[in-house]
């Protein structure tokens, strides 16, 4: 497995207890299906350099995780499936950074 | 390394003048090989700031004197901090935003 880093940008108008549910789900999927979480942070409400959805700030969260295909997968489908999500990019850690 | 060139081009260049070079040996030494920087991250929109002119486009290399290396990761990690809008592709969005 390798280890990536999902950068999302969550719509600004969340209330916390749907963050915390997004939150929960996005780990769920990364666990059940044999990934492992390294790192969750939080970058905090930033102000977007254009345009997305209609918004013009966004909550920008990470999720560094070892993830295989499956994984991905599954992740990457919760977060189409997503409304609050309204960006996000994945990119391998593997040799850059930590 | 560009100033080389220069040198060798004849064109505009007192050939037989004799009175020593005619430009300085400015060298261009990439900052961030000299910092041993090995990663750039997209999320450090701030260090990247430096690699993009005001319209927010990636600066050429003779702008921003790195090394084929550095540029190449500047360039990366400008394109992925511009997908996630950290970064703008075009100064156009931020006029739009104001008025």
């Amino acid at each position: 497995m390798r280890s990536y880093e999902l950068l999302f940008i969550v719509r600004p108008g969340l209330d916390e207890e749907a963050m915390a549910a997004l939150m929960e789900r996005l780990q769920n999927a990364v666990r059940d299906n044999g990934g492992k979480i390294l790192r969750i942070d939080s970058m905090g409400r930033r102000k977007l350099a254009y345009p997305i959805a209609k918004q013009t700030e966004g909550h920008y969260m990470i999720l560094q995780a070892e993830m295989d295909q499956t994984v991905i997968r599954q992740v990457e489908r919760l977060i189409a499936l997503s409304e609050d999500i309204i960006r996000h990019l994945l990119v391998r850690m593997d040799d850059e950074q930590e | 390394m560009s100033d080389s060139e220069e040198r060798d081009r004849p064109s505009n260049d007192r050939r037989s003048g004799g009175g020593g070079r005619k430009f300085s040996r400015s060298r261009n030494v990439c900052r961030m090989c000299a910092d041993g920087v090995e990663q750039i991250d997209y999320k450090d929109v701030n260090t990247l700031r430096h690699y993009v002119s005001d319209h927010g486009r990636i600066l050429p290399r003779r702008r921003s004197k790195t090394c084929a290396r550095h540029q190449r990761m500047v360039s990366v990690a400008v394109k992925r901090a511009r997908q996630v809008a950290l970064l703008p592709y075009s100064a156009v969005h931020v006029r739009e935003d104001a008025s």
